[in-house]
């Protein structure tokens, strides 16, 4: 016991991995990862997604078992069979979507697992809600943050939820937190606070751990900088020794660091002011944890790109379903070209001339299972030259699909592949080729980057700049506010199911848009 | 003197469905939707009629029966939580075989086709002195109180707590609401779940054993009338909270206590005997329209 706790007090490395292998068949997840985090440092693992980050932390976390190579935690060489035992060991993760349960009030969440009991009687023990508020109490005031833990869960605004699960882990014992993507569902005000609160931690002697993709946060926040590419490190080094760019060619391998422009893209005008989609007081009720529209107003015109800025939850999901006929509105009008389109289903809507790129590729845009072909032809199989009468055409659908993956530069092994087997770039090409095909006057995008990498994302960016061009109206939803000022021409911000603002992008910041996306956001859900 | 005749048979026909549901919410507080009530229910019937003929204890039977359902809440739940069945599929599947079982054993062993009639098959008591009949209007009702309809409403009055309060009681809530969140937190969620569909065995089977001990002391093939289905729809209606389910139960009582004096008043009994299953069905559609309503204002 005394040797162990002196090996804690002076150990060199907190948490780190030696010579980590694993395969998933013939993917090579994991290729000899070594890993070494100081105590009380934040270390930042980045790496395009699928370079193996998810991998290397559920083997971290106990979730999965390495072929070889070990685990060190306090310079100690050690196994976990399961999640419980990293957790008694002190390492603690708190997961992009988050761990807490709705139904429960935050305290519940809290105590979880560990519950303080008034009466033990085993499994019937009475809980002692008086102490679990104590305790939570007295961790919160830590963090800094008011927390209302009466409230359920399910409708505490997510950056309080972050904190709750932390403040968990922290009751837990942890002294070695991983945080995997937390900045993805904050306003940028949040990440700020979330900043310091782990900056607090890391001074009060907590580890940390921090996957991102995001290279500007990585520099703002962390010590030292782990880059992971396809299943191996790239590049380690202290963050005061290095610079983004140089990060990035490590991220994206070669020396092709401007996949991704930042800044703005070229504005076209071939608009003449003409208005494509307008929608009027738009009111319709929300899905569960967001917010129903009040009111919204917005319209789009033609040859332009419209961004729709908000934090997830404020009402964007329910206006892009309203737009594109997979929810009703109960007041209102959505009107494309002037023609009303308030009540027309979802396939009218296409026919008319509404294309949509589902945030939910794996559910809405795609069916993950059916072959690529299929995929790529769908919504223009039953008319010509595809659709022959009451028949296919197998040999035209062949052809049609081949030249639509051709003109998207899509990968894929052979047609008949599951759509499951292609990257998350190449899923969200072959959408866009689906629903640019049928030459439509609108898209509504909804978070066409997420998920994918950084190849993938620049060339997400010129197909939906190309679109625009050849006169084509968007209104493009997404949480990266950075994708939002290089395409857009106006950008529309929403909050708490309302527009509470609009910008043109020239001679607008982000912390400007910002401060709108939080202004009203959750203050009254 | 019908208001009195009324109120007793109410509470009588309230007890079985009023010990399912109790059960039921449970389970599907946990995350498991039980539709195989009915087949505990019928199991608890036919157990309780068959110890208590065997040992002239209503007591032993009872808990016999409640065992037994627990047995097979347990049976079906490892083969939703281990095998990963489908728990409606399962469910079903459930129903039918426990019927056809039966059906077997009746004809098989007891010779019978249907009913099963045993010698000196103890009944409930009636616990209270004879005396209380004469209090006005609830006197009937009281003098029939036997030891499961208190032991049901008894329940009512605890489980809030227990659920609300207890470690068995938040990890049952957290595992319906976010199994992921059970496991990730170190919970044994799939034991959790077993434990959940054995206490819902637990309690069909004493209100099987209360439909053939409260008062007829015989078993046959159609006794529990889809009382589990009625059960199942009392705890959706409830939203799975206690005390509101088991005022839907009383009200589900209360429509078969009256179906049957219509029917004595000459009504088409068969049309009359739909009343209460009519009445599951547009409670169904109340609750999922207010469900409904719920999400759209929150």
């Amino acid at each position: 016991m005394a040797e162990a706790a002196t090996a804690r007090a002076d150990a060199t490395v907190r948490l780190g991995a030696r010579n980590i292998s694993k395969s998933y068949g013939p993917v090579r997840a994991n290729r000899d990862i070594s890993l070494s985090v100081a105590p009380g440092e934040i270390h930042a693992i980045v790496g395009e997604n699928g370079a193996g980050k998810s991998t290397l932390m559920r083997i971290l976390q106990g979730m999965e078992h390495p072929d070889s190579g070990a685990i060190i935690v306090d310079d100690q060489d050690v196994r976990f069979s399961q999640p419980q035992q990293a957790l008694e060991t002190g390492i603690g993760m708190v997961h992009q979507e988050f761990m807490l349960a709705p139904d429960l009030t935050l305290l519940e969440n809290l105590v979880l697992g560990d519950e303080p009991v008034s009466l033990a009687a085993g499994p019937l023990s009475r809980i002692d809600w008086a102490q679990a508020l104590q305790s939570g109490e007295e961790l919160a005031k830590k963090t800094g943050v008011a927390v209302d833990w009466r409230r359920r869960a399910g409708g505490t605004p997510v950056h309080i939820q972050q904190i709750v699960e932390i403040i968990r882990l922290l009751r837990r014992g942890t002294r070695i937190l991983i945080l995997d993507e937390p900045t993805a569902v904050l306003a940028p005000q949040q990440v700020e606070d979330l900043f310091v609160l782990l900056r607090n931690l890391r001074d009060a002697g907590t580890t940390i751990l921090f996957i991102s993709h995001k290279l500007k946060e990585v520099v703002a926040l962390a010590d030292r900088v782990t880059v992971i590419r396809r299943g191996e490190v790239s590049y380690s080094a202290n963050v005061a020794e290095t610079d983004s760019d140089t990060i990035a060619r490590y991220i994206v391998g070669g020396n092709d660091t401007s996949l991704i422009e930042t800044g703005r893209a070229s504005r076209s005008r071939t608009g003449d002011g003409e208005v494509v989609l307008n929608v009027a007081r738009l009111e319709a009720p929300s899905l569960e944890k967001s917010h129903p529209l009040h009111g919204v107003s917005l319209s789009v015109g033609k040859g332009e790109i419209v961004g729709l800025a908000a934090v997830s939850g404020n009402g964007q999901d329910e206006l892009v379903e309203c737009l594109v006929g997979l929810r009703s509105a109960s007041k209102g009008r959505v009107e494309l070209m002037g023609g009303d389109v308030t009540h027309a289903t979802n396939g009218e809507r296409r026919r008319k001339g509404i294309a949509y790129i589902s945030a939910d590729r794996r559910h809405e845009g795609l069916a993950t299972l059916a072959p690529v072909e299929d995929n790529v032809v769908a919504g223009s199989h039953d008319r010509p030259p595809i659709g022959q009468g009451m028949l296919l055409s197998l040999k035209q659908k062949r052809r049609v699909a081949t030249e639509r993956l051709a003109s998207v530069d899509v990968r894929y092994g052979n047609l008949g592949d599951p759509v499951s087997s292609l990257s998350g770039g190449n899923q969200q090409r072959l959408v866009f080729a689906r629903e640019i095909a049928s030459e439509p006057k609108v898209m509504v995008v909804s978070q066409p980057t997420r998920g994918v990498d950084l190849n993938g994302i620049a060339a997400i960016h010129k197909l939906l700049l190309q679109f625009r061009d050849d006169g084509g109206s968007v209104l493009l939803v997404s949480e990266e506010l950075e994708e939002l000022l290089y395409l857009c021409d106006r950008i529309v911000v929403m909050a708490a199911g309302r527009i509470v603002g609009e910008a043109p992008v020239e001679g607008t910041d982000i912390a400007e848009i910002g401060r709108m996306m939080v202004m009203q956001g959750h203050a009254d859900g | 003197m019908i208001v009195e005749q009324i109120i007793a048979a109410s509470i009588v026909m309230t007890t079985p469905i009023l010990l399912a549901a109790m059960g039921g919410l449970v389970n599907r507080q946990a995350g498991i939707v039980n539709i195989a009530l009915d087949a505990k229910m019928l199991t608890g019937a036919f157990v309780a009629v068959v110890v208590s003929s065997a040992t002239g204890s209503w007591l032993v039977a009872v808990i016999a029966a409640a065992l037994a359902g627990a047995l097979v809440g347990l049976l079906f739940s490892l083969v939703i939580t281990r095998a990963n069945a489908n728990m409606i599929v399962a469910g079903l599947g459930l129903n039918v075989f426990v019927t056809g079982f039966l059906g077997f054993i009746l004809t098989w062993v007891y010779k019978s086709s249907g009913t099963l009639r045993l010698p000196d098959v103890q009944l409930l008591p009636h616990f209270l002195p004879e005396a209380v009949s004469g209090i006005p209007i609830i006197g009937r009702a009281l003098a029939e109180l036997e030891p499961l309809t208190v032991f049901a409403w008894a329940t009512v009055i605890v489980l809030p707590f227990l659920l609300a309060s207890t470690r068995i009681g938040l990890w049952v809530r957290v595992t319906g609401n976010a199994p992921q969140v059970a496991r990730s937190m170190g919970l044994p969620q799939k034991s959790i779940q077993d434990f959940s569909t054995s206490f819902a065995g637990f309690y069909s089977g004493l209100g099987g054993a209360h439909l053939s001990l409260a008062s007829i002391g015989l078993f046959n093939e159609g006794l529990t009338a889809g009382r589990g289905f009625i059960a199942l729809a009392a705890f959706y209606f409830g939203r799975d909270r206690p005390v509101a389910t088991a005022m839907v139960c009383l009200l589900f009582g209360f429509l078969e206590a009256t179906q049957i004096r219509m029917q004595t008043a000459g009504l088409p009994p068969k049309l009359i005997g739909t009343i209460p299953y009519l009445m599951v069905l547009v409670a169904l559609c109340i609750a999922g329209w207010r469900a409904s309503r719920r999400k759209a204002l929150s």
